[in-house]
């Protein structure tokens, strides 16, 4: 291991890189480094969800949603249902359903603070991506809860998203990291299962409760809890 | 959400705008080849991209063995299926689907009065095109909320029958006991629609003889069964026992335990998740069977009378 030099040591056993403090760029040497971006490449740029992203969307099982809070500090979680889970309504407006979780409701309360919302929508086999800005709010409507029901369960909440930039990101990350490409599951096999991280991470905030948090029992408790998805 | 085993694959070869909100679909396999054969009154499970399972009644000819017609309105609060059929499934596209079943067998009959409800007319539309092709007195009475809403109107016009076209909000509700009658020995009548419009026939139908009126509900009647009493299933080809609890459907505690019943409307109604039934009594509470079947069960609503069924599983 090469020494750590003038860096923060390492934490536990991670691998330490020779330092984790680096120059910090400004926006201007950013740009000098990027470049201008073609002017068309801007011309992708919707403010409404138009019949191509309505397609998307409506074959999309999956997306990731990014909020922060009231400070700015950013959150991002995954969501995914049948594909078309997320509901267009018209061309400025989609809803997403809540449904079962951790409880946490990290994004809720983010909406709550600041209505900035932005979301990723995946399609299996697809390399692009679609990419939705806008402004989002948590309602209880009953009939938008009933459109939302799902194997017999109706969600209790729904995020409405006020659609305000929509367009579709070119598939070059999928691309290189080979995301669907059935010879990289194996990669799931090699990280720690979801009870490890839940102990370790009791262990390490040195819960009380950790002692009685043991990783095989939290495996078992999550394949139980997967039993039930709504 | 899971792709249901079997099935065939159908391609979309015509789409039709039949009303305001309905849209008459053609399937045809593929290669040409000939369809399962069906009698009026049957519905098959369709299966969309989307993986969403939903069953619609074939309303197009039985003696067309080469194609399936089914007809989809788009619910007003979709649930996700009827939206997509209308925005996206194309001439072209490809559903899967699954051979006809039949909860609402067209019985032989004197005479027949025919009552259709929004897009109930779907099942009633072969119904009636039988009964004017083999010669047995009919008529029909067909409830839309306005005309735009009125599918098959060339279908329709075509028959040489007594047709009653009705829209409820110019023309109020069609006086049901008028139109019916009294009951007549040898009268069928056949019925679907929403439910409050299959409760009014219902009412309309209290003084008939029993067994006059057939049936086909988009909802299930709401009957109250008091609470479920826990039960054991077993699964005969492995043996292994299943404790359902008071609180849990025996679909789901079969879920639970690994052995996953692939299931549609999960309310009784469409029939998909049929388990046959090698031992034990049913306690049958889906809308389909009737209540002394013993030898199947719909185990997304019904549980089992005895303390102990066991599943051909």
């Amino acid at each position: 291991m090469a020494s750590s030099g003038s860096a923060a040591p390492a934490r536990d056993d991670a691998a330490a890189p020779w330092k984790t403090r680096f120059r910090r760029l400004g926006g201007a040497q950013v740009r000098d480094l990027l470049g201008e971006p073609d002017p068309e490449t801007r011309l992708k740029i919707l403010d409404h969800l138009d019949r191509n992203c309505r397609a998307f969307i409506a074959h999309a099982p999956f997306c990731c949603l990014a909020t922060s809070n009231g400070a700015g500090e950013a959150d991002c979680s995954p969501r995914g249902d049948y594909p078309g889970f997320a509901r267009v309504l018209d061309e400025n407006t989609l809803a997403v359903p809540d449904r079962l979780g951790n409880k946490l409701g990290d994004s809720f309360t983010n909406i709550v603070e600041n209505p900035h919302i932005g979301m990723l929508f995946f399609v299996p086999g697809a390399v692009e991506t679609l990419r939705v800005n806008g402004r989002a709010y948590v309602t209880d409507d009953r009939d938008l809860r009933t459109m939302l029901e799902q194997d017999g369960v109706r969600p209790q909440m729904a995020t409405v998203v006020e659609v305000e930039a929509a367009y579709l990101h070119c598939g070059r990350a999928l691309l290189r990291s080979r995301l669907w490409e059935p010879d990289m599951k194996d990669l799931a096999d090699e990280i720690p299962s979801p009870g490890t991280f839940w102990a370790d991470a009791a262990k390490a905030a040195g819960a009380a409760e950790a002692a009685g948090l043991d990783a095989e029992r939290l495996d078992r408790l999550f394949e139980a809890g997967y039993q039930e998805l709504y | 959400m899971m792709l249901r085993e079997g099935g065939r694959l159908l391609t979309v070869v015509r789409t039709e705008r039949q009303a305001r909100d309905i849209v008459a679909l053609d399937l045809t396999d593929p290669a040409g080849e000939p369809l399962p054969a069906w009698e009026p009154g049957a519905h098959i499970d369709v299966q969309l991209v989307t993986r969403h399972l939903r069953q619609y009644s074939l309303c197009g000819d039985p003696g067309d063995r080469s194609r399936y017609r089914i007809a989809v309105l788009r619910e007003r609060l979709s649930r996700g299926a009827s939206a997509y059929v209308h925005s996206f499934l194309r001439v072209g596209k490809r559903v899967r689907v699954w051979e006809p079943r039949n909860h609402f067998a067209l019985e032989p009959a004197e005479r027949y009065v025919f009552l259709a409800g929004g897009v109930g007319i779907t099942p009633i539309l072969p119904m009636v095109v039988q009964a004017d092709r083999t010669g047995v007195p009919w008529k029909l009475a067909y409830s839309v909320r306005t005309r735009e809403d009125a599918a098959f109107s060339d279908e329709l016009a075509a028959l040489d029958g007594d047709v009653t076209v009705r829209a409820t909000s110019t023309e109020g509700r069609l006086d049901l006991p008028t139109y019916l009658g009294p009951g007549e020995a040898g009268t069928a009548v056949y019925c679907c629609g929403p439910p409050a419009f299959v409760d009014a026939v219902q009412d309309a139908m209290a003084g008939w003889p029993d067994g006059a009126l057939r049936v086909e509900r988009f909802v299930p009647a709401p009957v109250d069964f008091g609470p479920g009493q826990p039960f054991t299933a077993v699964c005969a080809s492995t043996g292994k026992r299943v404790r359902v609890d008071a609180d849990v459907s025996l679909m789901t505690a079969l879920r639970r335990a690994k052995v996953p019943v692939p299931g549609a409307c999960l309310r009784g109604t469409c029939g998909s998740c049929c388990v046959k039934v090698l031992a034990g009594v049913p306690q049958h509470r889906d809308a389909i069977l009737p209540p002394d079947t013993m030898d199947r069960i719909h185990p997304c609503v019904s549980r089992s009378a005895t303390p102990e069924i066991v599943l051909d599983l």
